[in-house]
């Protein structure tokens, strides 16, 4: 029987280890921690045996692991293979530095080399160690589920798919089994319970437990869904995306990086317009940096496509031609060094002038080849710098007027939801019916955000209606997300390939080569793909002074017909004034965003679908944008849970009553325990060793009541103990007058809460007899 | 003078039967109540025992009436009544009968010895000897005598009113534990009230009370009434609280000694009594927490903590009683 727990606890812990399968690929990743766990086990067990103080169990089971760690991943250090040397520790510390800049530098699946094979085993040990303390030294078998928690936090924090449900329910069964094997001990060592009289009240009791576990579980899991919103430290919005139904999932999405466009959306919401970067470059013309790209739009948003993080697009030297492009330009290339500023957040996504042929930055970078960003999936530092080397490509109006069809492009760019509004698609054709070719059609698409007017804060989207529609037909104001957005995707209903590029323009000129980026530069623009050329920017947004500041309409873009265009000189005309004047841009939640893996786009889109809404909704992600409703829904479900015992309460004396009017017997039990609970309620005392009788000849009621009272309490002794209950009385009045005399006989406070907190209702405060001397 | 609880005059069922009960009940203590003064609880717990046709105990020191009680409801009632007072060299035959040789038929006679009446009163039973004593208790259980391999039974109403004093009392043999067990109830009928005391020397001073007392009742009304109470209803649930409390006495640990089964036994039939003497024909929780000290306590043995700590078994049984959470509904 010593044994028996640490044996559950290795079951305990061998049943969570399903847990990290999907993060590791490989087959035998797991032998070594069953056999560092199978041998620490042994060793608390065989100790055990011995039935000596268990003091020292964990000491001698981390000897044993660490005798066991050199034959397991140091063997040809060690004379014999199991001794172990200085070598051999040495080896040790490698194996397990290599194994941590693995798990740093890959994402989920990790392949299990020896490095990870070591921390999984290390970990594993360490855990059954602490675990067999709790469960069979300290007698706290239940603690042991906090470290299964740790365990299937890992899953939950690093793969995008989250935890199946297979695992935890497997990980789960492995805990009940060892607290059932805890439970069954320590019933062994301390004797039974004594059994019930009956086995009617036995099958009772065991419905009563199984009703409290389940109670306990119940609380338990409102607690973890409503505590959070609660906790002001936690998403603020979390009502919010509760009530619109669009919530993520939990453990689909990770917090890697905010998505593009809220944080573009936040620092051009911030009142200072702090430095972002500054860059010194040898162009005398530098064009805009791109960090992001949004190739997906789902009727309201833009979205990311997953990016390709394997190993074989490390960012460095060559980096990749982009899509389009046939050779590389001729020329000569610019080198930029960029320095991002130590208070701006860290940057998953590299600000890269387009196109960059190499990237020479610390850390490991990734590039991908179809929106050609660089990024990492670690956590890159603050104040990062970086030397790039770039080559423009500036295509003649005529290169594009003369562009075929774009062949070397998957269609998907040209993709669009089903269920647009088609007065978008009218429109569009009405701009384009007089062009001839792409290079015009695109023209005039940009040319029709001419007399658009740009705002930082445009009107509140209505409720219900598309913030795309709303921003081309309603009010027509917006910021460079909008213009960007509505561009992208009328050039796909053209035909074109389009995307949205999310990054900083050019900037201003500090002095000489350098330029300062400011979060007021923050920018985002359409991407048109015309073949031979590439992918070609636009410029819908309006810039300079009614605009934003620093965009320029490049050169390609600029209308050949001569209309003037807002600020749509080459020469960047830098206005740092347009900065947002309102000042309480709030914070925008950290949106979900998986740079890393392939399989899972990232997701953040679903959130901002209300709130950012295509970016017409006024404050984004703004507490103030919660309608009323969601406050008067708030206020009424607070009130709702504030009266939920008093309902509770009356429904069980609506119960009662009912039965006051049936039988006999059952009417004086109903009565009598209406009065009991109102005692209760009251905190009145209430005995169990008291007989109805001596109950009422203790009660000081006025004399009216006690008659009544005293009828009930009669009419309760004979439903008890006499062959046939009393069929005389009227417990409905008696009732009525008991309880309003034990109401009278109280503190205004007392009522009070015996109608908003009635103690009846909690179990435990029920009377409950008073422990026997030792039965 | 009502004989129920206080109840606020709230009859608890009062059926026929238990009314004549009742009725006889209520002159006995009439009568009873002409000559002790002011102990209600003592003359009920004595109808209730005489009701339930056990046994009566009575201690107390010297004085306070405890033979005037056992005599009073000898005359009470009109039946046999016999008085025995217990020295150290009473012998067995004394109590039980003897047979003596008749010269004229040449066969043995047997004379009855006084515990063939309906009533005996063993006065100061602690001051025979244990022989004495278990010649009396003998009887007392089994109602019948035998002698001279003759089974001689005794006539129905039986009662024993013993008293005794207090055990540290000088030339006493205190009563063993199994001996107390055949003892229905012990009651202290302890010094009366300055009032009652003084309305005692009235009655007293133009002679004794008891010789004014006349009978009420007989032993034939007296057997029919303690069948009426035979029939009283015990609920499954009430039989089971009395076993719980027996039980608890031998569970706790404060007693080296429970209560025995019997002690269950005569605790029912002493509630059935009780609640007949109420005008009820069933018998409720109440009845049996009346009862449970004057009926377990004197089989109790309290263990060496408790004795350290002064608690009587009164004491212990009344901790179990108010901790006991009496039956519910079915």
């Amino acid at each position: 029987m010593r044994a028996l727990l640490p044996l559950a606890t290795l079951v305990c812990l061998v049943s969570a280890m399903p847990l990290l399968a999907p993060l590791v690929t490989g087959s035998s990743w797991w032998v070594p921690a069953l056999v560092l766990m199978v041998t620490a086990t042994g060793a608390s067990a065989l100790y055990r045996l011995t039935g000596r103080n268990p003091a020292p169990v964990p000491l001698l089971q981390v000897l044993a692991v660490v005798l066991l760690l050199t034959p397991l991943f140091a063997a040809h250090t060690a004379p014999m293979g199991v001794f172990p040397t200085e070598a051999s520790l040495d080896r040790l510390v490698q194996v397990f530095e290599r194994g941590v800049a693995d798990i740093n530098e890959s994402t989920v699946p990790v392949t299990a080399n020896t490095g990870l094979t070591f921390i999984v085993a290390l970990v594993f040990a360490v855990f059954l160690i602490v675990a067999d303390f709790l469960a069979a030294t300290a007698r706290c078998a239940g603690m042991v589920g906090g470290l299964l928690l740790i365990l299937m936090a890992v899953p939950l924090v690093v793969d995008p798919d989250g935890l199946a449900l297979w695992q935890g329910l497997w990980c789960a069964a492995g805990y009940v089994a060892l607290l059932a094997v805890e439970s069954w001990v320590r019933r062994r060592e301390w004797g039974a319970p004594v059994p019930s009289p009956s086995p009617g009240s036995r099958v009772l009791a065991g419905v009563r437990r199984a009703g409290t576990a389940a109670s306990a579980g119940a609380v338990a899991v409102l607690m973890a869904v409503t505590l959070p919103l609660a906790v002001p430290s936690l998403r603020t919005d979390a009502l919010y995306d509760l009530a619109d139904g669009n919530h993520p999932g939990f453990g689909e999405n990770v917090v890697h990086t905010t998505h593009p466009l809220v944080s573009m959306r936040r620092e051009l919401g911030s009142d200072s317009a702090g430095t972002v970067l500054t860059y010194q470059t040898d162009a005398e013309d530098p064009d805009y940096l791109r960090t992001y790209v949004l190739d997906r739009f789902d009727g309201e948003n833009w979205t990311m496509d997953p990016v390709d993080a394997s190993d074989e697009n490390v960012a460095g030297e060559n980096l990749p031609l982009p899509t389009g492009w046939s050779t590389e330009v001729p020329g000569g290339t610019t080198t930029t060094q960029v320095s991002l500023s130590s208070s701006t957040p860290r940057q998953e996504f590299l600000p890269l002038p387009y196109w960059a042929r190499s990237v020479d930055v610390s850390g490991q970078w990734h590039v991908d080849e179809d929106s050609h960003t660089v990024f990492t999936t670690g956590t890159p530092p603050t104040g990062l710098s970086f030397t790039v080397e770039s080559s423009r490509r500036t295509p003649g109006s005529e290169d594009l007027e003369n562009a075929g069809s774009p062949t070397s492009l998957s269609a998907e760019h040209l993709g669009l939801p089903q269920d647009l509004d088609p007065s978008v698609q009218e429109l569009t054709d009405s701009l384009t019916e007089d062009a001839d070719s792409a290079y015009e059609r695109a023209v005039a698409i940009q040319n029709h955000f001419a007399d658009f007017s740009y705002d930082l804060r445009p009107p509140e989207v209505p409720a219900g209606s598309n913030p795309v529609t709303h921003f081309l037909f309603e009010d027509r104001i917006g910021y460079c997300e909008q213009f960007a957005g509505a561009m992208a995707l009328m050039a796909r209903q053209a035909d074109i390939p389009a995307r949205v590029a999310v990054g900083y323009t050019q900037g201003e000129r500090a002095n000489g080569d350098r330029w300062v980026v400011t979060s007021g530069d923050a920018h985002a623009w359409p991407e048109l793909y015309f073949e031979g050329s590439g992918w070609v920017r636009f410029e819908p947004t309006p810039s300079s002074g009614g605009g934003q500041g620093s965009a320029s309409v490049p050169e390609h873009a600029a209308p050949s017909d001569g209309e003037d265009r807002d600020g749509s000189s080459d020469s960047p005309s830098p206005s740092p004034s347009e900065s947002p004047s309102s000042p309480e841009e709030p914070e925008v939640p950290e949106e979900p965003q998986e740079p890393g893996g392939e399989s899972t786009p990232p997701e953040g889109d679903e959130d901002l679908g209300s709130e950012a809404g295509g970016g017409a909704t006024g404050a984004p992600g703004s507490p103030a944008a919660l309608p009323w409703s969601a406050y008067a829904g708030g206020a009424l479900a607070v009130l709702l849970l504030a009266a939920l015992p008093a309902l509770v309460r009356a429904w069980v004396r609506s119960v009662r009553h009912s039965a006051l009017a049936g039988a006999p017997g059952p009417a004086a039990h109903a009565a009598w325990r209406e009065v009991r609970d109102t005692c209760v309620d009251l905190a009145l005392p209430w005995e169990l060793s008291e007989s109805p009788r001596a109950t009422a000849a203790r009660m000081e009621l006025p004399v009216e009541a006690r008659r009544a009272l005293w009828r009930l309490a009669l009419a309760e002794e004979a439903a008890r103990y006499a062959p046939e209950p009393t069929t005389d009385g009227r417990p409905r009045q008696d009732l009525r007058t008991v309880r309003a005399a034990l109401a009278a006989s109280t503190s205004r406070s007392a009522r009070l809460r015996a109608v908003v907190l009635p103690l009846s209702l909690a179990p435990w405060k029920r009377p409950r007899p008073a422990p026997l001397p030792a039965t | 003078m009502s004989l129920g609880t206080q109840n606020d005059g709230q009859g608890g069922g009062v059926r026929g039967q238990v009314g004549e009960v009742v009725a006889v009940a209520e002159r006995i203590r009439g009568a009873i109540g002409t000559v002790i003064e002011g102990k209600p609880d003592v003359l009920r717990l004595t109808l209730t025992v005489l009701l339930a046709e056990g046994h009566l105990l009575i201690e107390d020191v010297p004085g306070v009436g405890k033979t005037m009680l056992a005599k009073a409801l000898g005359r009470a009632v009109d039946c046999s009544v016999q008085r025995v007072q217990f020295t150290p060299d009473l012998l067995p035959s004394d109590i039980t009968g003897v047979s003596v040789y008749h010269q004229d038929r040449h066969e043995f006679e047997f004379n009855p010895g006084p515990v063939f009446a309906n009533i005996v009163l063993g006065d100061e039973i602690n001051r025979a000897s244990p022989k004495t004593q278990s010649a009396l208790l003998e009887c007392m259980e089994e109602r019948q005598v035998s002698a001279d391999g003759q089974t001689r039974p005794l006539e129905r109403p039986f009662m024993v009113v013993a008293t005794q004093n207090p055990g540290d009392m000088e030339g006493t043999y205190a009563l063993p534990e199994a001996q107390r067990d055949r003892f229905m109830a012990r009651v202290s009928v302890g010094y009366p009230a300055p009032q009652d005391e003084l309305d005692m020397i009235d009655s007293h001073s133009a002679g004794s009370p008891l010789e004014a007392l006349t009978p009420v009742a007989d032993a034939a009304q007296l057997r029919d009434i303690a069948d009426r109470v035979c029939e009283v209803h015990v609920a499954p649930g009430m039989r089971r609280y009395v076993v719980d409390l027996v039980n608890a006495t031998r569970t706790a640990p404060e007693l080296d000694l429970g209560a025995s089964p019997r002690a269950t036994l005569h605790l029912v039939r002493a509630a059935r009594a009780h609640a007949a003497l109420d005008g009820r024909h069933y018998v409720v929780p109440d009845d049996v927490q009346a009862l449970a000290v004057p009926v377990l306590a004197h089989r109790l043995l309290p263990g060496p903590e408790a004795r350290m700590e002064r608690l009587t078994p009164e004491q212990i049984v009344s901790r179990i009683v108010a901790r006991l959470p009496v039956p519910g509904p079915q």
